[in-house]
């Protein structure tokens, strides 16, 4: 067993990183394509803003709470200009079903004499 | 995807890089804690296995100092956080997640003094340097912490999975550590009662 050289821990520790920021890059710029997933992740990973201050003072409004209101607005806002008056239902009127009359016919008894 | 890399890394640039560096800093000070417990178990007495573990703990410990440093300073240029250098050089003064950062930063401090002490042995004194060197576990354990309460990842599952299976072996190992030292302890002064015993029996048998 030979005494491991320096730089195999300093390759592997750079290997590590780089692989975990291209991850990392790759998946904010995923999250960040879509517009819901821009509101998720701004919400996820920046938990909250207004605390991020060392000892300023309060911020108006919290970045998530503003990004959590916006994503609810434009929910809000969708189904009402989607919104169509429902038509009255159509119910076609289901055809009566009537059995047959059977009509019974006696049997014929021919007697022969 | 592809055309939004640019934004993500001019916007958020500064934050992944603080969350790489956080990783690979936990996985080295990990590593380096865990190489340092088995040594001091001492599994086998082969010279060269030994050499190989020493050189090995002291790399990755290194290597998790630069990688602190890097966390550190990508924590400071983070243009969302905007800690400021009080936030990332006093515990808890920094707002967000106060008390997790705040352990985060006491664990920083503690890695670099505990780590660098080794090189301040022939100043401080080996077995000082012992003592102080055994408290580098509290370093692994408000690392741990500081990741599991401050940590943007958190709640993946690879994390979570990397700090269960390492953690138990760590623990096993110090609680044995703890263990062989009081064991240890017991032998040498067991070996200086035997050794003064004798001198006084010595010494009687030259007087009478």
């Amino acid at each position: 067993m030979t005494t491991p050289r320096p730089r195999a821990v300093v390759i592997g520790s750079l290997s590590l990183f780089v692989v975990l920021f291209v991850i990392l890059t790759f998946e904010l710029s995923a999250n960040a394509s879509t517009k819901t997933g821009k509101t998720q992740a701004a919400a996820k990973a920046r938990p909250a803003p207004a605390e991020t201050k060392t000892e300023a003072p309060e911020p108006e409004e919290p970045a998530t709470e503003y990004a959590e209101s916006e994503e609810q607005a434009s929910e809000y806002a969708e189904p009402e200009s989607e919104y169509v008056e429902p038509e009255p239902e159509y119910v076609e009127p289901e055809p009566e079903y009537v059995e047959p009359e059977v009509e019974e016919v006696p049997p014929v008894v021919t007697s022969s004499s | 995807m592809i055309e939004a890399i640019p934004h993500t890394l001019s916007s958020q640039g500064w934050w992944i890089i603080s969350r790489s560096s956080a990783m690979v800093a936990f996985v080295l000070v990990t590593a380096s804690v865990f190489l340092g417990l088995t040594m001091a178990g001492k599994p086998l007495r082969e010279p060269q296995f030994t050499k190989t573990m020493r050189a090995l703990h002291e790399q990755t410990a290194l290597a998790a100092l630069v990688a602190i440093g890097i966390h550190v300073v990508a924590v400071l240029a983070d243009p969302w956080l905007k800690p400021g250098v009080a936030g990332v050089a006093i515990p808890f003064v920094l707002s967000l997640n106060r008390f997790w950062n705040g352990i985060g930063v006491i664990a920083a401090y503690l890695a670099f003094l505990l780590g660098l002490s080794f090189y301040l042995r022939r100043y401080i004194g080996a077995k000082r340097w012992r003592i102080a060197h055994r408290a580098t576990i509290v370093v692994y354990v408000l690392g741990l912490f500081h990741a599991l309460g401050a940590g943007s990842d958190t709640g993946s599952l690879i994390f979570l999975v990397f700090a269960a299976v390492t953690a138990v072996p760590i623990a096993i190992l110090f609680v044995y550590r703890l263990g062989a030292g009081r064991r240890a302890g017991e032998r040498r002064r067991r070996a200086v009662r035997q050794r003064s015993r004798a001198a006084a029996h010595e010494a009687l048998l030259e007087n009478s």
